[in-house]
């Protein structure tokens, strides 16, 4: 048997879904979370019964009637699949509003389950709903939940409601008999008369004390954390909080923790293999794959920490407000208030944020989005940062900041060239959002989405990273001729031969040397793996504690190891951040753009942006710090010139169209 | 309606204005929601925008002629405004193309 969840957005689907399945979907407060259909069995405590019933959690939709992507899966799929039930999921706050697709969704001919969520939220607003007359009116069974809860929640209830009624008839409480649907009129005739019907009906079910568009608290609050300049500084607040907990208190206390027990194995496995294993054998178990994983791994805790602060974030209805205060100025640079939500997400990770761009109606803007997101440096990247704030910089806490703010200065910089290149600077966009009200972050679901995010990290560790890190160690001891590479000749071995051409394009940038190149090559694997590689490559496996970098380069300078200044540190921690993103987010880039031109005009953004961030650091680095320009300017100069022009040349064909777009407008 | 007006349109608007409009009521003197008291209960009179898929959107949340809208505050130049016990927030652009009665 087959049910679909479905309903308006953020009336709770997915909370709903995950506790009847017990999966952990992501889930948010604010319009949009869910994207595509996800699918579960019902478990066995709400559904003690026999029969086996599978679950689709819908993208939220208004009404039948398509207007963003989002309404069109929910529209196609509740049309063309077989299902048995359609649990409708009401908010339980908003019965005028809510009741309209409910009663689209009773014409269906399926028989409808309502669940009126958020049913402890009614009662703080001291609302009543006669269930039994709602249910008699609309012709389907009413079921009070509350998804949020893990007891008392009425689910099991929904869900033996739910066998009941499988196979029944159902009757739709409005008739839309006559209408026409290729005529907006006809239809817009009916809908408006569906309301009426509505209004009606919550009019006999609904006792409101206060009414809806009085003055609460929630308006009182808004008034703060969405005022027109106050908002600024809370949000940054927000954000500091978030960050410095995750990467400067509480992350790297766990953190030093977890890699003292990496240390740990590391000894052991060394101990238990002994001297009879081969040199080779013991290089890539202990350094390729303790060491290169290991230094991934041991940045866990700063990455579920922040997980866990921007859960906390997403679940308390803040984010919409930051989207409010955000969008006067997004709309300056071509964006929408709402891109700010998926920039936030991609500093957990780049996937989950260009998927969150979904929510953003207008195309150009959503594809902006998209394209930037990656941008701003993601969880993965943070073990880079820590890297070189830690080897270069004496964990200096501006190198992090600085990134973030480089990062966000390309967002808007990138905003200013798209909405010029594709010539619809004049172009209007409209702002909507449903603001959710505020509620107690749950604990409970941020741990569990954190440990979610945990796994899906540590796996990525366990297979990804840890095969990339044996075939950098093997391609690291191995020349062409399958010999091992002797001692004092690495740039013969096969990863040397590979990178070296790489190398040399980044001469200009102040790393020219094959391993960099090597790591940075790696890294569009994943980017944790520019860490990981370069743990390999240069034999180090404790990347946090610095002391032992020392102890590697004989106590002499750290950096040393890698034959890098500061400045190139600099440089290069920057082209690893700047360039395009992983692949898997790359793919996440490609769904949401949908369109071949501005993936590839998006990747070649990035990929110019990462170079020419870089030469910029290297070379005006080296004048400020040694008073001389560094390797290769003329060269990097000439392909920054020709990224210019070609960058300027998008502009000034995009320019002309939003004049002749003008001129057609004013003729 | 008058051609000075049209001509700071935008064409689609036009086209679209003239395809709805038979008669010759014009709205630009039309109180819209950018100019609403806060607080207070205004009842729509049509919503107008180049743009279709936007009207059609606020159709499905209950935002088009005959319906009630409330301007609950301004907050960062946009709207909050409550319709049918939800709540939104809007830009100055959106809350223009809603026109009162």
């Amino acid at each position: 048997m087959k049910i679909a969840l479905a309903g308006n957005p953020n009336s709770g689907k997915t909370t709903l879904f995950n506790a009847i399945t017990g999966k952990i979907e992501h889930v948010g407060n604010w319009a949009g979370v869910t994207v595509s259909k996800k699918e579960g069995i019902i478990k066995k405590t709400v559904n003690p019964s026999d029969t086996r019933i599978t679950a689709v959690d819908l993208p939220g939709a208004y009404s039948m009637s398509p207007f963003s992507s989002e309404e069109t899966i929910t529209r196609d799929f509740i049309k063309n699949e077989k299902l048995d039930v359609i649990v409708n999921i009401v908010d339980a706050t908003s019965l005028n509003r809510s009741l309209f697709f409910t009663t689209q969704l009773l014409a269906l001919g399926i028989p409808v389950v309502v669940a009126l969520n958020k049913s402890d939220l009614t009662k703080k607003k001291k609302t009543t709903i006669n269930i039994a007359n709602l249910s008699a009116q609309l012709g389907c069974p009413v079921v009070e939940t509350i998804a949020a809860n893990s007891s008392h929640n009425g689910l099991e209830t929904l869900i033996s409601k739910v066998i009941e009624v499988n196979g029944q008839p159902q009757t739709a409480p409005f008739s839309d008999q006559g209408v026409d649907l290729k005529n907006p009129q006809s239809v817009e005739y009916f809908d408006t008369q569906r309301f009426e019907f509505v209004k009606d009906l919550v009019g006999k079910v609904e006792n409101r004390q206060i009414k809806s568009n009085a003055q609460t608290n929630q308006d009182i609050a808004d008034r703060f954390l969405a005022h027109k300049w106050l908002g600024l500084p809370i949000f940054a607040l927000v954000m500091w909080s978030v960050f410095s907990i995750s990467q400067t208190h509480l992350g790297p206390i766990l953190a030093d923790t977890l890699v003292g027990w990496i240390d740990g194995l590391y000894a052991l496995v060394e101990g238990l293999l002994g001297d009879q294993v081969s040199p080779v054998l013991s290089a890539l178990l202990l350094d390729g794959i303790i060491g290169g994983v290991g230094a991934v791994v041991g940045f866990l805790p700063l990455i579920m920490v922040l997980f866990f602060l921007l859960a906390l974030l997403e679940d308390s209805g803040y984010m919409a407000r930051v989207a409010v205060v955000m969008d006067r100025f997004f709309k300056k640079v071509g964006l929408s208030g709402k891109s700010i939500i998926p920039m936030v997400i991609g500093t957990g990770c780049a996937i989950p944020g260009v998927m969150a761009t979904r929510t953003i109606q207008n195309e150009r803007q959503r594809r902006t989005t998209a394209m930037l997101t990656p941008f701003m440096p993601c969880g993965a990247k943070l073990p880079v940062i820590a890297l070189f704030a830690g080897v270069f910089f004496n964990d200096a806490a501006w190198v992090g900041t600085a990134m973030y703010f480089t990062g966000i200065a390309i967002i808007i910089f990138g905003a200013l060239m798209v909405v010029r290149i594709t010539g619809e600077k004049n172009a209007r966009t409209f702002f909507i959002l449903e603001l959710p009200e505020y509620r107690f972050p749950s604990i409970k679901r941020a741990i569990v989405s954190t440990l979610a995010r945990a796994k899906a990290f540590i796996i990525k560790a366990g297979t990804i990273i840890l095969l990339c890190n044996a075939a950098v160690q093997i391609m690291q001891t191995f020349n062409w001729q399958l010999q091992v590479v002797a001692e004092g000749a690495e740039q013969t071995s096969i990863l040397a031969g590979i990178a070296t051409p790489f190398a040399f394009v980044l001469i200009p940038l102040g790393f020219g040397v094959w391993q960099l190149a090597a790591a940075a090559i790696t890294g569009f694997i994943a980017k944790e793996n520019v860490v990981g590689t370069l743990a390999v490559v240069y034999g180090i496996t404790n990347f946090i504690d610095t002391e032992e970098l020392a102890l590697v380069a004989g106590g002499s300078d750290v950096a040393g190891i890698m034959g890098l200044s500061s400045v190139a540190a600099l440089a290069y921690l920057m082209f690893n951040l700047f360039t395009p993103p992983c692949f898997a987010a790359i793919g996440a880039m490609n769904a949401e753009l949908e369109d071949k031109k501005w993936l590839w005009g998006g990747i070649a953004f990035q990929f110019g942006m990462g170079y020419v961030v870089a030469f910029i650091t290297y070379q005006a680095g080296s004048y400020i710090t040694t008073g001389a320009l560094g390797q290769g300017f003329v060269y990097g100069l000439i392909a920054c010139l020709a990224l210019f022009g070609a960058l300027i040349y998008c502009v000034n064909q995009g320019e002309r169209k939003a004049q002749q777009t003008l001129a057609l407008y004013t003729a | 309606m008058n051609q000075a007006v049209l001509n700071f349109l935008p064409a689609r608007a036009v086209t679209w204005l003239q395809s709805k409009n038979n008669s010759n009521k014009t709205h630009p003197a039309a109180k819209n929601l950018s100019l609403a008291e806060i607080n207070k209960e205004y009842v729509i009179e049509d919503v107008v925008a180049a743009d279709k898929e936007i009207v059609n959107f606020l159709f499905t949340l209950g935002c088009f002629k005959g319906q009630t809208v409330t301007v609950i505050s301004l907050l960062s130049e946009n709207y909050v405004i409550a319709i049918k016990d939800a709540r939104y927030s809007i830009d100055a652009d959106l809350a223009r193309a809603v026109l009162l009665l």
